[in-house]
């Protein structure tokens, strides 16, 4: 059901003027798992990295966690990372909305150099948000939802943009 | 801030501005690089303000 939320996520990044987006699934990335980090780097993704500006994170949350595989493709970069904006979207099968998920991807984000923003997507009860069988978006609160985290995060990617380019540490 | 030397960004050729040192911890033991009071490597990341190029270095 994550899929549904990630595609509702970018069809809504995509009407912002002046965005471009693209999905990128980790699931068809398929990093290797005989080792980790930067070492098995894949052109593809790192360069999706460089060119971002912002990163939006949908993940679900499994036993209060994120995926070993999310943090698997985290893991294999660092520099195309520092001092961009990230938002994160958690989505659950149960009432709290991938919190927990969220609230343990902080500290990743941080030692990443991922800057997070105070605006969190919250997908509860996702198989009541969107129709299974087609993924149509069945409660439109979340547009608004979203509205209001994707302003925040455009905002801090600007502003990150702007110093990453011009302020010397 | 310190004034460090600009790099030259190695895809277009503009001047790259440096926005962060980040530790490398995991190099500490017998890196020559190794900055001991920091116990690591100090990285620096410099953002092409044209192409976008990011680069990493050892800060110097």
């Amino acid at each position: 059901m994550s899929e549904h939320v990630a595609k509702f996520v970018l069809s809504q990044v995509a009407k912002l003027p002046g965005v471009e987006t693209e999905l990128l699934d980790v699931r068809a990335l398929s990093f290797p798992t005989n080792d980790a980090g930067e070492q098995i780097k894949s052109p593809v993704f790192s360069a999706a990295m460089t060119r971002a500006d912002a990163l939006v994170i949908v993940t679900p949350e499994y036993n209060h966690g994120y995926p070993g595989l999310l943090k698997h493709a985290l893991d294999t970069n660092l520099k195309e990372y520092v001092h961009k904006a990230v938002g994160l979207v958690g989505v659950s099968a149960g009432p709290w909305g991938g919190t927990r998920v969220v609230e343990n991807l902080l500290p990743v984000m941080r030692e990443l150099g991922l800057v997070t923003i105070f605006w969190d997507g919250n997908f509860s009860n996702v198989r009541k948000v969107f129709d299974p069988a087609t993924g149509a978006l069945l409660d439109d609160a979340y547009v608004r939802r979203l509205e209001k985290f994707l302003n925040e995060l455009v905002w801090m990617a600007k502003v990150l943009r702007h110093g990453r380019e011009t302020i010397s540490v | 801030m310190n004034e460090r030397a600009r790099v030259r960004c190695p895809g277009c050729g503009a001047e790259m501005n440096c926005h962060a040192e980040k530790l490398d911890p995991q190099r500490a033991a017998d890196d020559p690089a190794a900055d001991p009071a920091l116990d690591g490597v100090v990285l620096e990341i410099h953002t092409c303000p044209v192409c976008k190029f990011v680069l990493e270095r050892e800060a110097r």
